[in-house]
């Protein structure tokens, strides 16, 4: 089965395509918002999160950001196979 | 199993500016995690470390160290309201779990989790092993595909009248009935064609879910966090479900159906995973 990650495209422009930014808010979402809780020794404040997607969206459409979003992608992909 | 040479041993003081903390990504079983030891790994999420496996009799998590310069309470809420950053940390932290996921059942755990020491990594194992123990086993062998309902509006708008039953019914009595009632009839299908919509999506929804539900272990109707128009149309319903690898393809199979009968109603389905089962790794779930 592909990576999630797979589905991350960048349209000829630079721009993240909508299919990249869907992911992209599809891992956010996993990662920020699910996941088992358990409460670690360092506390952050959940409420915090959704003005992380805000502020997300808004930076997403940012090419720099984007790029340096899909950098971090192509580095950790690269570091072993993808099944 | 490689020490850093940039992220310290752990310091005794919680402030001196080299503490470092353990970041928690997921808790496997000791047995299978045992038989990745050896394995390529992904990054951590934090250059300097490298990931580790603190181990207890059967459970085993997958942490790296990192520090609480930047990791600590108030530098780490800081640091989440830079997107770009907590961005990367996410897709870092879903690399690690997804690893580890392909080859055996974990319980993935939501962003954030640090411990100050190995012994706190230890003992939350021991104290949650009666909780985490029961979710490997209901979590093994199957992952988490997400489906997501769109609504191109115009087009369910002009085929309304023929995917609400209401409205056809309306419709057939308006075409027999004396032009009058039959106007009447028309004036009262155009003021419903708004309500029957919602109705339309609304049922969609749910046959969705109940279809689906019956093809998985488990489904979640989730929040929709940000109101998303692409090129489908505008989200207008956001699922979860449990599914076992093994029955991947009748889940597909069956969404494709759905997918297809409800095309013409302007509905879309998109069909994203597979994920490591976040939205099934509580206990009540």
């Amino acid at each position: 089965m592909s990576s999630p990650f797979d589905q991350i495209v960048v349209s000829s422009d630079g721009e993240l395509a909508e299919e990249a930014e869907l992911s992209l808010l599809e891992t956010l979402d996993h990662v920020l918002n699910r996941g088992l809780v358990i409460a670690g020794e360092i506390t952050i404040s959940v409420a915090d999160v959704d003005l992380i997607f805000v502020g997300l969206n808004v930076l997403v459409s940012s090419v720099e950001k984007a790029n340096e979003v899909l950098r971090e992608r192509k580095k950790t992909t690269s570091k072993e196979e993808t099944g | 199993m490689s020490e850093s040479e940039q992220i310290k041993s752990p310091q005794s003081s919680y402030n001196s500016p080299d503490a470092i903390g353990y970041y928690v990504y997921c808790v496997a079983e000791s047995i299978p995690a045992e038989e990745m030891a050896g394995d390529a790994r992904p990054g951590a999420i934090e250059d300097g470390a490298d990931l580790e496996l603190i181990k207890t009799d059967k459970l085993t998590a997958i942490v790296s160290k990192v520090p609480l310069s930047i990791y600590g309470e108030s530098a780490l809420s800081e640091k989440l309201l830079d997107a770009a950053w907590t961005a990367i940390r996410a897709m870092r932290h879903e690399h690690v779990v997804e690893h580890f996921a392909r080859q055996t059942s974990v319980v993935p755990l939501r962003f954030g989790t640090i411990y100050l020491n190995r012994s706190g990594v230890e003992q939350m194992l021991s104290d949650k092993q009666e909780q985490l123990i029961p979710t490997i086993q209901r979590l093994k062998d199957r992952v988490e595909w997400g489906v997501n309902m769109f609504c191109d509006r115009a087009t369910l708008l002009d085929n309304i009248t023929n995917v609400s039953p209401r409205l056809r019914e309306m419709a057939e009595a308006a075409k027999s009935a004396p032009p009058g009632q039959s106007y009447l009839l028309q004036k009262k299908i155009e003021a419903s064609r708004t309500d029957e919509t919602k109705a339309a999506v609304a049922r969609a929804a749910d046959e969705i879910e109940s279809t689906l539900k019956g093809e998985s272990d488990g489904s979640v109707k989730l929040r929709i966090l940000k109101v998303e128009t692409t090129e489908h149309g505008e989200l207008k319903a956001k699922f979860a479900f449990l599914v076992p690898r093994s029955r991947f393809e009748n889940f597909r199979e069956a969404a494709e159906q759905l997918a297809q009968r409800m095309e013409s109603s302007g509905i879309r389905l998109e069909l994203t995973g597979p994920w490591p089962a976040y939205n099934f790794a509580n206990a009540d779930e």
